[in-house]
């Protein structure tokens, strides 16, 4: 299993989708635990400026991380269609901020191509490829690329 | 051996938990010396005894040879041949510490070279028997059942033993499968309950009698063979087994034959390497049952010390050679007794025999495994076990287990019954149910916690042995006391401690009880005590721990904290002895002038200190040079949920654990001014006395601090700068605002809102180690229970927090970690607090100086006018009966001293009140022109020290100096000279002539007169002028420099004041003094307060003469006395 994980997940993976500004990037849906709109975070001071803040999940400690500031473009603006995606990464919980949520896609390996290096002022180094659908192009997030600190 | 992890694994578990309590047995048995106490050597025989039943089972060949030595020393123990002399029980200690470190290392257990144990112990067993019953300690026989099956390699001291003491000896079979493992039974349960009716010598399992898969003739049988000895008669033996006859052998002197080396090494398989670690010890000592052989002197007792010297004498045994190179789990056992006519060389010389008397307790370094190994959650050194570690599974209380249970059970109910509340909307069964969550949830966090509590004895009662090695060793003798063992203390917790426990324990050891004819020269005890104490207080489990030796030298660890650069002489000179003791708290600090293998290996006390802290615990140490030290431990019950305090900035809580929390305090918004200050960059606030740095909560963790505008209820960004910055007009009182004064200007209403109770000031005090400050917080909120959990990786370098925990509205909340606050914050040391709280004093202090200080005595004139008059002018004050006073020619006197004494009031002088009528009067008394006066007052008379600060403008008139506000209240300064020249101008007449005649002549003289005081400036001025001087006065003492040397022509005088800024009075008369045109001049100096320190510099600077600024008197005549 360990030997071609990636390409498993790609030919059957299913992507959720959804807005980082303008940009529309994708994970693959079974490395999220759940998306929710809860905003009540906990402000941490001294943290780095791409995390919005801490948040209680039914007990556990989230960090939610700003993804459109964790991917080099400009923070989150906060609207009602605000999303928390909560992945899991390592063993715990990490929260992604997104604009919003778009739909679930199927991902298809012939259509997948290497990231370039820079996808609308993002880093080609966060994406493991992307995807061209009939009318979007969708940048498949490395997650835990995105994750480290 | 056996793989059965889950029978090995209760076996080892219960073998540790009989070694555990060893130690402090056999050092009881030490102590106790010849009068042993029979139960505790019990006690220690049938740990020893059930280890190695066990391990026969499980063919741990190691462990089973060496628990067979020990026990057998300690069968002589406990049947009084043998007295437990220190020595042995060194070896003894050290034997059982090998079984324990075997036991963790299980797996590699048969491997373990333990012959050096076993031969010191094999020696003192010998060394009771007469010599020709040596051999058969170290001699084993095997036993030849009927049908030929042999039960090899049987210590034959033990089956001797077992004989002499009228035992039977049986050898029973059970059967693995059917007698044990089918009727449920465990081979261990079955050992134990084998010991109570008597010995086991010896058990293993036959794997010979089993066969192989392809033996047709295979036994369906596993026999477990256990050789017993039992005072119970063979015809009972069978119901006592359980099993039928043909199983129970009755073992005879017939049945045993010498064991004999070839046929051994062929019917011992491979696999079952049973008396592996017996036969080593007889290869390396055996036995010399030669008739030629002269008497090893190793057999008397009485000789100890010279018994290694013949051994060595003799010579190597050939054979020797070859016995060793027989694989090792079949190695050779030594000639058996029934062969007596075999020449058996004397032992080898280079034997590795431990002598029992000359035997030392291993270096300091060999104990020190022991602390690891008890300490069973570290996995230091658990490297080689493939197995779970021993002890990762805990001991819980049944009654626990039920309690809790019973706890789970009821949740369960509450739970149907709140749904049920839920479902049918009913209010009061919802309530209901929640109340009886809220009691079961605290009840079984409580039941929970008590699981994981240990008692602290399981780290207390290792220090007996380790003051007892460490002393030995050391040539000391210690006593060590311990107390409060049952004192408990989260597991975690439990095994953490041990590290810096052992530390310190070991430190007062090594630095702190001296050698005991040290102590005696210091006419102390000979023997040093070291008590270790635990005790409950405040919610927290304290630790002391106490010697009585020589103590910290502050001077010492100062200096040599200034060697290692870790502070300088000059920072170093301003610490008290107990801030220099607590030095040794700083990393890299260790005072052992010689390192040692005991302590000082570089590790030092910080380390202890870190350790500590990661537990949430404080270290205080108190220590009297030539006394003794006291270290104090401050530990938290649990890790996991911790009382703490919640407070507020900006829209955030934070968790402030309780242990780091001193006090809380709030400050008035009125009191703020004169309690908070600024010293350089820092706040500091003054409480009881002391000063103690402030930090603010919001700065340091960069929150945009807000406040919420009165008026409209809008959020508005905090302006203030500091702490102790009011913003507010009123408080300027230059009455210049700055611009963020000016932003809010307008939306100040009448009430100004900083006079608002919100704008008191909020304190949390917190302590972590050495560090001690303040917290500025905006709001101080409820003491709540927290349960601290992590905070994601993303937030790992956010050092300010310790994790964070789910508030009851079900937000976050960050629990803040006070000492990493501090280091934020650059608030290094308590010590660094202090000496900013120091400079903040002396900053005061020069403050102080730098105005004019004056003694005042203070008292009314009738109810509401107060007055103030010069101390020194002062004589007395009395109180005397109205009825007294005397009017004479329109003057009031009283007799007084045998003369008259004239008496006025204020109000004869000055526009002031009269006094009122009263019955008694208090008088104060004056001496003017040598004459005595008494100015009636209102009491309460109150002599105060200050800082003048006269308006002489306002309230100025005749008697009246100035005013100045003291205590809150307009205080009148009264002129006393004005006074009495007002009233009694005849008392001047004699000088008024005087002085009308010098006025011509005084004309030309002049003074220069420096002083920063606008007030003191005129007053003394006027006095020099009203005598006919020329004055030219100077506003300090630059001033004053440039204008002597611009005019020294026609300056005659100098007077000058001494505190002035810019150039003081001393430096002013220095230069002049110093200036070869210009040291012909007299200096005068003017003070308030003449201190000796004071009056001695300035006779070193060449100051001529001193005077008190408002003793207008004495000054006049010093003049004069300088000019004419």
């Amino acid at each position: 299993m360990a030997a071609n994980p990636k390409k498993i997940q790609e030919n059957n993976a299913e992507l959720a989708t959804f807005y980082v500004g303008k940009a529309l990037c994708g994970i693959d849906i079974l490395s999220i635990q759940e998306i929710n709109k809860h905003f009540e975070v906990t402000t941490v001071p001294q943290a780095p400026d791409y995390v919005v803040g801490v948040l209680n999940l039914r007990g556990r400690i989230v960090t939610i991380l700003d993804l459109g500031k964790k991917l080099g473009l400009s923070q989150i603006r906060s609207n009602k269609k605000n999303r928390n995606i909560i992945v899991r990464s390592q063993d715990e919980l990490v929260g992604l901020m997104v604009d919003s949520i778009s739909d679930v896609v199927t991902s298809d390996q012939d259509r997948i191509e290497p990231a370039p290096s820079n996808i609308s002022g993002m880093k080609g180094k966060f994406f493991r490829g992307v995807m061209k659908t009939q009318n979007a192009l969708i940048g498949i997030l490395d997650i835990e690329e995105v994750l480290k600190e | 051996m056996i793989e059965d992890d889950e029978i090995l694994q209760m076996y080892i578990e219960e073998s540790l938990e009989h070694l555990s309590d060893i130690e402090s047995d056999l050092l009881t048995i030490e102590g106790e010396g010849e009068n042993i106490d029979i139960d505790i050597v019990n006690n220690v025989f049938r740990a020893a005894h059930s280890i190695k039943g066990g391990a026969g089972f499980m063919g741990l060949t190691t462990i089973k040879g060496l628990a067979h030595s020990l026990e057998n020393v300690l069968d002589l123990i406990r049947n009084k041949e043998l007295v437990p002399t220190p020595n042995r029980i060194s070896v003894l200690l050290t034997g059982f510490d090998k079984l324990e470190s075997l036991m963790q290392n299980i797996q590699t257990s048969n491997d373990e070279d333990v012959s050096d144990i076993t031969d010191a112990l094999a020696n003192i067993t010998k060394s009771t028997l007469a010599e020709d019953k040596q051999d058969i300690i170290t001699n084993t026989v095997n036993i030849i059942l009927q049908d030929g099956r042999i039960f090899p390699s049987v210590s034959q001291y033990s089956i001797e033993q077992a004989k002499n003491e009228g035992k039977y000896t049986y050898l029973v079979e059970y059967d693995l499968i059917k007698d044990i493992h089918r009727s449920n039974k465990n081979p261990i349960e079955l050992l134990d309950s084998l010991e109570k009716t008597g010995n086991i010598i010896d058990s293993r399992i036959d794997f010979d009698s089993v066969g192989t898969l392809g033996d047709q003739s295979a036994s369906t049988r596993i026999p477990f063979q256990i050789l017993f000895a039992s005072i119970l008669e063979p015809d009972m033996a069978s119901t006592l087994f359980d099993l039928a006859d043909e199983y129970i052998h009755v073992v005879t002197d017939e049945m045993l034959a010498p064991s004999n080396e070839p046929a051994e090494t062929e019917s011992i398989p491979e696999a079952m390497p049973t008396l592996a670690a017996p036969a080593t010890t007889t290869s390396a000592e055996p036995p010399s049952p030669s008739p030629t052989e002269t008497p090893v002197t190793t057999t008397q007792p009485s000789r100890p010390a010279s018994e290694q010297n013949p051994q060595q004498a003799a010579p190597k045994p050939i054979s020797e050679p070859a016995h060793e190179d027989v694989t090792k789990p079949s190695v050779p056992t030594a000639p058996p007794v029934a062969q007596p006519q075999t020449p058996t060389p004397p032992p080898p010389a280079q034997s590795k025999t431990i002598n029992e008397k000359t035997y030392q307790p291993p270096p300091a370094k060999k104990p020190a495994p022991i602390p690891q190994k008890s300490d069973n959650d570290s996995d230091g050194d658990g490297g080689t076990m493939n197995i779970s570690k021993p002890m990762g599974s805990l001991r819980v209380n049944v009654n626990l287990l039920d309690t809790l249970m019973n706890l789970a059970g009821e949740l369960v109910l509450s739970r149907n019954q709140l749904i049920q509340g839920i479902n049918s909307s009913n209010a009061k069964a919802t309530e209901l149910s929640s109340q009886r969550i809220d009691m079961i949830t605290s009840e079984l966090q409580e039941a929970i916690m008590r699981t994981r509590m240990q008692p602290i004895a399981n780290v207390f009662n290792k220090f007996t042995r380790v003051v007892r090695d460490l002393s030995r060793e050391l040539g000391k003798s210690i006593d060590l006391m311990i107390e409060g063992k049952e004192v408990e203390l989260d597991k975690t917790i439990i095994e953490s401690i041990n590290d810096p426990l052992t530390h310190l324990v070991r430190n007062s050891v090594d630095h702190g009880i001296e050698l005991p004819q040290e102590r005696e020269a210091k006419g102390k005890k000979a023997t040093g005590t070291i008590a270790l104490r635990a005790f409950h207080d405040a919610g927290q489990v304290n630790i002391l721990i106490s010697d009585d030796g020589k103590g910290l030298d502050p001077e010492k660890i100062a200096a040599a904290a200034v060697k290692k650069g870790l502070m300088s002489e000059q920072q170093v000179s301003e610490l008290s002895s107990k801030e220099k003791i607590d030095l040794i708290l700083l990393p890299g600090f260790s005072t052992a002038e010689k390192v040692t293998d005991v302590s000082g290996r570089g590790v030092g006390m910080d380390v202890v200190v870190t350790n500590l802290e990661k537990l949430g615990g404080i270290i205080e140490i108190d220590s009297t040079t030539g006394k003794g030290t006291d270290i104090q431990i401050k530990l938290p019950l649990t890790l996991a949920i911790i009382p703490s305090q919640i407070i507020s900035v900006g829209n955030e809580k934070y968790a402030i654990p309780q242990v780091n929390l001193d006090e809380l305090l709030r400050i008035p918004a009125s009191q703020v001014k004169e309690r908070i200050e600024k010293v350089g960059d820092a706040d500091v606030v003054r409480l009881r006395g002391n000063l103690l740095p402030l930090l603010n909560l919001a700065e340091v963790l960069g929150i945009q601090k807000t406040f919420i505008h009165p008026d409209d209820n809008k959020e508005y960004p905090d302006q203030r700068k500091s702490v102790a910055d009011r913003r507010s007009a009123k408080y300027n009182k230059d009455g210049s605002e700055d611009n963020n004064a000016e932003v809010y200007k307008d939306h100040r209403s009448g009430e100004d809102r900083r006079y608002r109770s919100s704008s008191a000031i909020n304190i949390a005090v917190v302590s972590a180690g050495t560090h001690k400050y303040g917290l500025v917080v905006d709001e101080l909120r409820d003491s709540e229970e927290i349960v601290v959990k992590p905070l994601g990786r993303h937030l790992k370098r956010c050092s300010g927090y310790a994790g964070a925990t789910i508030m009851g509205d079900g937000k976050v909340a960050l629990i803040l970690d006070v000492s990493n606050l501090a280091q934020m914050a650059d608030l290094t040391t308590m010590a660094e607090a202090e000496r900013t709280a120091k400079a903040a004093r002396a900053a005061e202090e020069a403050r102080e100086k730098a105005r004019d200080k004056a003694s005042l005595l203070l008292f009314k004139n009738g109810e509401s006018e107060h007055c103030a008059a010069p101390l020194h002018l002062v004589e007395r004050i009395e109180r005397i009966p109205v009825s007294s006073i005397e009017k004479v020619s329109g003057k009031k006197v009283v007799q007084y001293r045998g003369g008259a004494l004239p008496l006025f009031e204020l109000s004869q002088v000055a526009n002031v009140s009269k006094l009122p009528e009263t019955e008694q009067q208090e008088i104060i008394v004056f001496t003017v022109k040598n004459r005595e006066l008494g100015l009636m007052v209102t009491p309460p008379v109150d002599a105060i020290e200050l800082s003048l600060d006269i308006d002489d403008s306002t309230l100025k008139q005749t008697g009246i100096n100035g005013s100045m506000i003291i205590d809150g209240h307009t205080t009148l300064l009264v002129d006393i000279f004005d006074v009495v020249k007002t009233l009694n101008p005849s008392w001047f007449e004699e000088d008024a002539a005087a002085v009308a005649a010098a006025i011509e002549d005084n004309r030309q003289k002049v003074i220069l007169f420096a002083e920063d005081s606008a007030f003191f400036r005129n007053q003394v001025k006027g006095f020099m002028a009203e005598e006919g001087y020329s004055v030219i006065t100077a506003e300090d003492g630059e001033i004053a420099w440039n204008l002597l040397k611009e005019r020294h022509h026609e300056i005659d005088l100098v007077v000058t004041d001494l505190e002035m800024p810019n150039m003081d009075g001393f430096e002013l008369t220095n230069k002049i003094k110093s200036d070869p045109t210009l040291t012909h001049f007299k200096v005068i100096a003017l003070t308030s307060l003449a201190s000796d320190a004071h009056v001695k510099k300035g006779k070193e600077v060449g100051i001529d003469e001193y005077e008190i600024k408002l003793d207008r008197e004495n000054l006049m005549k010093l003049i004069r006395q300088y000019l004419n």
